[in-house]
């Protein structure tokens, strides 16, 4: 008797479980899929209602408009370029602060002055920083080019990169490090020997956020740059929004086209960015 | 290999003193144990030696060399830790190498040194695994195993043993002590475990408040304690005191009358006397003084027995056998050859000899 009482408990459990992750499935998914499906949609069947998920006569016209009539080639190789860039330098200016800010011995003080102002930059709504930005950047005549977008950006995820890797490289036993200089290793080599690679599952979690918010970005974009040659992907999917019509079967394909990357690289480094979020919540 | 010598060294963390003024020789080839209870600073000079701390005063020397401005890398010293730190994403093969590899060895010379060191310490078969892989045991002998295959002048160990189950414990120190002997190379180690010290050193350093209490070979420094603290640490058990005076070649205090073992007549003298030297007797005629029984423990070859003398505890060992009920009176002998004495303020040995 009570053993059927508790097998259709637990029944109970496993599918209020299933039906809470189904609902979170579908609820992250299915604007995904829905802008998948429409990238392939003739314009009859967009607007049709009701929403028809799988169209009849899949044609592949958006990307082909996309990749011939629009320069989407190239904003996506800026897109690249800028994310790529502005990912290797924040990594290595980043990681080299937040290891010296993980171990060198400043005044107690110093240290936490450093580290409030280093956060404080992010604190900043970025919004603020477009202005002066634009006004140097013209000085330099740095606008309309990548390397504006680069700056800025890096400039940006500097602070979290330098706070992120000094979590992880505080995390790691300073033994480990102090057990290679009496091993005869300098102190650069217990960096690159020892520190590095083992902090190496958050660096990479932590590049990736980057290489996202780089990705992703659209304000600054938009503010400091107004070329083919300088556009990335977010603006080329805002310029199909024009005054004459939205067209949504380019807006989806240009979609479809921004989140593959994205969402292979996801892929590829899954395994590091859980072990990298959880890293040092268990010394072991 | 060569003799380690530490002059006058201090180190202030801030306002604390870590280590106050300490002076020691440990002779090319010996061994010598720190000891002392946690916070005494021993660790600290380890890490003076090693160069991962810097010297506020004082000078080290090994060899012929003053060590104070060299790095860590330059001073060839080899540190075993008290957490191994095991490069946890290196094979055990490639961390016993990780020393060799950082000073630019050819790879076949360095394999051979590896391998060798790998077989002194029993490790090859295991070449392969990560630390993560291996039993306390074996990750205590990787350890060692990447100190010993450079040959330093120095072996620095900080409480190597006292990650270990107390049986592996005893296997390790002999193996230790083997290893030693076999390489015959200069070794400071650090315990706060009494018996290890008494059975791996050839000079002990007792400390306290980063202070050298006594240096001594173990021996002396369980047969003639130079000081109270030093009396108390060493030995298994802690040795009993008792406060009182010496008046006219005996010595008195409340309740107990020992004949024919003071000098003279002073005040203030504490009587030390180990467990083992103490002993229950069959009438109160015999015995030195008496208090009421508060426990009887086993512990396998003898048992323990604890008295209330006054306000103190006093230990007692026992034969095993032993059929007492707490509470009872217990007349107690001191074995008149074996007791220690101390003034009472200063915590100093007295001698008269």
């Amino acid at each position: 008797m009570t053993s059927i009482k508790l097998y259709l408990r637990n029944l109970l459990h496993q599918g209020a479980v299933g039906l809470s992750i189904a609902t979170a499935v579908l609820y992250t998914a299915l604007p995904l899929l829905w802008m998948l499906s429409t990238s392939f949609k003739r314009r009859i069947d967009i607007v049709s209602s009701p929403v028809v998920w799988f169209p009849s006569s899949p044609t592949l016209q958006s990307y082909w408009l996309l990749f011939v009539e629009h320069p989407f080639l190239q904003y996506l190789l800026n897109s690249f370029l800028v994310a790529a860039s502005v990912t290797f330098l924040s990594m290595v200016f980043g990681t080299l602060a937040g290891y010296a800010l993980a171990r060198t011995a400043f005044p107690r003080g110093v240290k936490r002055g450093l580290g409030f102002w280093i956060l404080s930059q992010r604190m900043v709504p970025p919004v603020v920083l477009i202005i002066p930005l634009y006004l140097m950047f013209g000085h330099v005549n740095l606008l309309n080019t990548r390397t504006a977008l680069v700056i800025g950006y890096t400039e940006f995820n500097l602070p979290f990169v330098v706070w992120m890797t000094r979590s992880y490289f505080s995390d790691l036993p300073r033994e480990l490090e102090e057990s290679a200089l009496v091993d005869g290793d300098s102190k650069w080599g217990a960096f690159c020997r020892i520190a590095l690679p083992l902090a190496k599952p958050g660096l990479i979690a932590t590049a990736m956020f980057c290489f996202l918010l780089a990705w992703n970005e659209l304000l600054f974009a938009l503010i400091f740059t107004d070329t083919i040659q300088s556009n990335t992907l977010p603006i080329g999917i805002a310029s199909l929004i024009t005054q004459l019509e939205v067209d949504w079967s380019q807006i989806c394909a240009a979609g479809s086209v921004a989140s593959l990357p994205i969402i292979v690289l996801a892929f590829i480094v899954q395994k590091h960015i859980v072990r990298g979020l959880t890293f040092g919540a268990v010394k072991g | 290999m060569s003799a380690l010598r530490l002059r006058a060294i201090r180190k202030n963390f801030g306002s604390t003193v870590a280590v106050d003024d300490v002076t020691l020789d440990v002779p090319d080839r010996k061994f010598l144990v720190l000891l002392g209870p946690s916070g005494c600073g021993k660790t600290t000079i380890m890490r003076l030696i090693a160069g991962l701390e810097k010297l506020t005063a004082g000078e080290i020397w090994i060899g012929d060399k003053c060590m104070n401005r060299e790095l860590p890398r330059d001073r060839d010293v080899a540190m075993v830790f008290q957490s191994y730190a095991l490069y946890p994403h290196m094979s055990v093969y490639e961390n016993i190498e990780y020393p060799l590899r950082v000073r630019k060895m050819p790879f076949e010379q360095r394999r051979a040194a590896a391998l060798d060191a790998a077989r002194k310490v029993e490790l090859e078969a295991l070449l392969d695994r990560l630390p993560r892989e291996l039993s306390g045991g074996q990750r205590q002998r990787v350890a060692l195993a990447r100190a010993i295959v450079r040959r330093p002048q120095v072996f620095l160990m900080d409480e190597p043993l006292s990650n270990l189950d107390a049986r592996l414990r005893v296997k390790m120190r002999s193996e230790l002590k083997h290893l030693h002997h076999m390489l015959g190379i200069t070794t400071v180690y650090v315990t706060h475990d009494q018996s290890e010290a008494l059975t791996l050193a050839d000079q002990i350093a007792v400390m306290s408040h980063g202070r050298v209490m006594q240096l001594a070979d173990p021996k002396t420094l369980y047969d003639r304690p130079a000081n109270v603290f030093v009396a108390g640490f060493v030995g298994s058990l802690s040795m009993n005191f008792i406060t009182g005076e010496f008046l006219d070649g005996s010595f008195r205090a409340a309740g107990i009358n020992v004949p024919g073992i003071g000098i003279g007549t002073r005040k203030g003298v504490k009587l030390g006397i180990r467990p083992n030297h103490l002993g229950i007797v069959a009438s109160r005629s015999e015995a030195h003084f008496s208090g009421e029984l508060y426990s009887v423990e086993v512990t396998g070859e003898a048992a323990i027995a604890t008295v209330r003398f006054g306000k103190e505890l006093v230990s007692v060992i026992v034969a095993r056998d032993y059929t007492g009920s707490i509470g009872q009176d217990v007349p107690l002998r001191i074995t008149e050859d074996q007791v220690h004495f101390f003034d009472d303020e200063t915590g100093e040995r007295l001698s008269f000899t």
